[in-house]
């Protein structure tokens, strides 16, 4: 433990001087401010980057006059990818600081301890980019998010959704599923069951692998005895390639649907192309609009580099609907209150507003009207469900003696309308 | 049910070799080897790179071996593989375990072993990448043997069993019959007294690695022959194999070879009954409960 010292102490540090520069940087204009607190990981390479589009997003939102006439003050704290630490921040942010709106976190392990132990008992609206986990989907069913929740990842559903979305349009009567066992795969797992069952398509078997096994021959025989039409994969490429591989020698369909883990070299190569001619996979996509494209655009004469990373185009939609959503909520809001305002920046009948400085005036002063907006962003036109969750576009994609090829295209519209078919 | 009895018996062979090399050396050196599993990883792979190497000189030796997916080149690969696998084994013992042997204690020994299955599973993903590999890309299709209920076993798999209980055959043999193993199984008992009948310690040690990285060797090439091979085949197959020496009674031969099919048959078994999630803890329970019956295992003497 000791030998963490050191580490700690330098990430504090590199927090404190990060929540310094956000001081530095929000001391100019408007003589009154609103502040937002954020717990994301800058301690990690890719984290980084994540906090620094929201300051961007907040540094836009300034440029076009503020929230409420205020200037926006981003206090930024690292989470270290911990739950104890992300809590802390989270707690300090919201005690000592009385941020009314939290943008975190990252990982769903992180941000699931800030929403039941700070968010909701303090009543603090939560807008995380990153977080994927279905099990804040099921809080907001069982209303113990009391709507203070809302992400701009989608879940695990998307891929679950579109993989029953192939196998309906391939006819395939009756599927197994092999998933890794994991938060992930019981995650997508169950989800395809549910939207398969709901298309009348029957699930034969659905067996979990554990890594690192010796030998997978038991499971794949269990899931051999239904004699399915096709076989739903949610694995990583290493025991993915060894399930298949039994799989296929044991006479098993070559029907096949592949969740994007298997989008892998190893795995097309060891399995073999002459058995993957009927194998479909799918992935979520990012949007093909205008909107998207034009973040792009921003992002790269900012930052001088393509928004690559996981979580960027996220990041800043996250920002920017809550920056929003606190506008519209007026002066002093509540994080219910703010929360309640989300429906308002998101709805499909509003103006539509682009996501940049302009957009931004242009929203604040619609909802200053009493308007509603479309808020068309990174992400797409972005829109929530009950429980806080987006959806994405989807793409499915087959193997080819190089690579991968996309094979279509399935906008957020026609994922949202499959979803809600099977919901 | 039969599927799942025919399954695990094909595992247990694999488990078996690894198994009896282990058993030894523990029972020789007495300390728990943690390495020896990666003892498979050099087998794999150094067939591996002999199969290539025999291919190339001699494309005939790369056809299959009838409706296996073996190939001549595989088989004399194998016989390379167990040589480079008995001598590494040889050389670690010199450079690593006996060093430690003069001076530290067993625990020591036990510690330094976590460190070499660690340095040889990092040096293979080194040279030879971190993905999966095989001996042939191709997918040998099983055969069914009665539709109901329903049995489908691989050629290879039969293969591998009878393989695996060849060579157990010729261990017993040399184990029993011949003086070298004579001379082994009186180190075993009792080190000093051989030394002072005339045994010369220092041979009978390298013999046991030897033999025990011959029969691992032969257990990784099997293993990648059914399975796939990658650098962290060592890490996946360690446990089974220390289950399977425990089950048997450290020491015994014959125990460590019915461990290994114990531990096979109630993985596969385990399936029946549990969820899929859950079979990797079958062999630990079979462990636990067996050690409270017969804290020496199966076949183990009682130490002193």
């Amino acid at each position: 433990m000791t030998f963490n010292k050191p580490i700690q102490k330098g990430a504090i540090t590199a927090g404190v001087l990060l929540c310094l520069s956000s001081f530095a940087t929000a001391s100019a204009a408007a003589d009154c401010s609103v502040k937002v607190g954020a717990v994301l990981p800058t301690s990690v390479d890719w984290g980084r980057p994540i906090a620094a589009v929201a300051q961007y997003a907040v540094d836009l939102a300034n440029e076009a006059g503020g929230v409420t006439g205020c200037d926006v003050e981003l206090i930024l704290r690292d989470s270290q990818v911990d739950p104890k630490i992300g809590v802390d921040a989270a707690k300090a942010l919201v005690d000592l600081d009385g941020v009314p709106l939290l943008l975190g976190a990252v990982s769903s392990g992180v941000s699931m301890p800030i929403l039941t132990s700070v968010a909701v008992p303090s009543d603090v609206m939560m807008m995380s980019c990153c977080s994927s986990s279905t099990a804040f989907t099921e809080l907001a069913k069982e209303g113990k998010s009391k709507g203070l929740f809302y992400r701009t990842f989608a879940t695990s559903g998307v891929q679950a959704a579109v993989g029953a979305m192939v196998a309906r349009d391939k006819g395939y009567k009756s599927v197994a599923i092999l998933y890794k066992n994991d938060d992930w795969g019981q995650d997508i797992s169950n989800l395809i069951a549910g939207d398969l069952e709901a298309l009348g398509i029957t699930v034969t078997a659905s067996v979990a692998l554990n890594d690192a096994q010796p030998s997978y021959r038991a499971e794949v025989t269990q899931a051999l005895k239904g004699k399915p039409d096709a076989l739903y994969l949610a694995l990583y490429p290493t025991e993915g390639s060894a399930a298949v591989r039994e799989w296929i020698s044991l006479g098993g369909t070559q029907n096949m649907i592949l969740a994007n883990s298997l989008k892998s070299d190893e795995f097309r190569d060891n399995v073999g192309m002459q058995y993957l001619g009927n194998t479909t996979g799918t992935d979520t996509a990012s949007p093909r609009t205008e909107s998207a494209s034009a973040f792009v655009d921003l992002y790269k004469a900012k930052f001088d580099s393509e928004p690559n990373g996981p979580g960027l185009s996220n990041s800043f939609d996250a920002t920017m609907i809550a920056l929003l959503a606190m506008h519209a909520a007026g002066k002093d809001a509540s994080g219910s209150q703010i929360a309640a305002q989300v429906a308002v920046v998101t709805d499909p009948e509003g103006t539509p507003v682009s996501a940049d400085a302009a957009g931004f005036a242009k929203a604040t002063e619609i909802l200053s009207g009493g308007g509603t907006v479309m808020y068309q962003g990174a992400t797409g036109n972005v829109r929530f469900d009950g429980s806080g969750n987006v959806s994405a576009p989807a793409v499915t994609w087959t193997f080819t003696e190089s690579g991968t090829q996309e094979a279509s295209y399935i906008t957020l519209e026609e994922v949202d309308e499959f979803m809600a078919l099977v919901d | 049910m039969i599927q799942s009895l025919a399954d695990g018996i094909l595992v247990g062979a694999i488990v078996s070799l690894g198994a009896i090399g282990l058993t030894m050396v523990m029972h020789m050196l007495r300390f728990a080897n943690f390495s020896h599993a990666e003892l498979l990883s050099i087998g794999a792979y150094s067939a591996l790179v002999f199969d290539a190497l025999f291919s190339g000189i001699l494309p005939i030796l790369a056809n299959k071996i009838g409706p296996l997916s073996m190939t001549w080149a595989l088989i004399l690969s194998m016989f390379c593989a167990m040589g480079a696998t008995g001598l590494s084994a040889v050389l670690i013992d010199r450079f690593v375990f006996k060093r430690i042997r003069d001076k530290g204690d067993e625990l020591s020994m036990v510690f330094a072993s976590f460190g070499v299955a660690l340095i040889i599973r990092n040096v293979l993903g080194l040279i030879f990448g971190l993905k999966s590999q095989l001996y042939s890309n191709d997918i040998v299709f099983a055969v069914m043997v009665s539709s109901d209920p329903l049995l489908l076993i691989k050629p290879d798999q039969v293969f591998v069993l009878l393989a695996a209980l060849l060579i157990m055959l010729v261990l017993q043999f040399v184990l029993s019959r011949t003086t070298l193993g004579y001379a082994l199984r009186a180190v075993a008992e009792n080190p000093s007294l051989a030394e002072v009948s005339g045994i010369r310690l220092s041979w009978v040690i390298a013999l046991v690695w030897i033999i025990g990285g011959m029969l691992a060797a032969a257990a990784g090439v099997f293993y990648g022959l059914n399975n796939h091979i990658n650098p962290v085949i060592g890490r996946d197959l360690v446990l089974p194999i220390f289950a399977a020496t425990i089950v048997g009674g450290i020491g015994s031969v014959f125990g460590a070879v019915l461990g290994g099919f114990i531990v096979g048959i109630s993985a596969n078994m385990a399936l029946l009954i549990l969820p899929s999630g859950y079979s990797p803890a079958v062999p630990f329970m079979i462990i636990l409960v067996l050690l409270l019956v017969r804290p020496n295992g199966l076949f183990g003497e009682t130490q002193t």
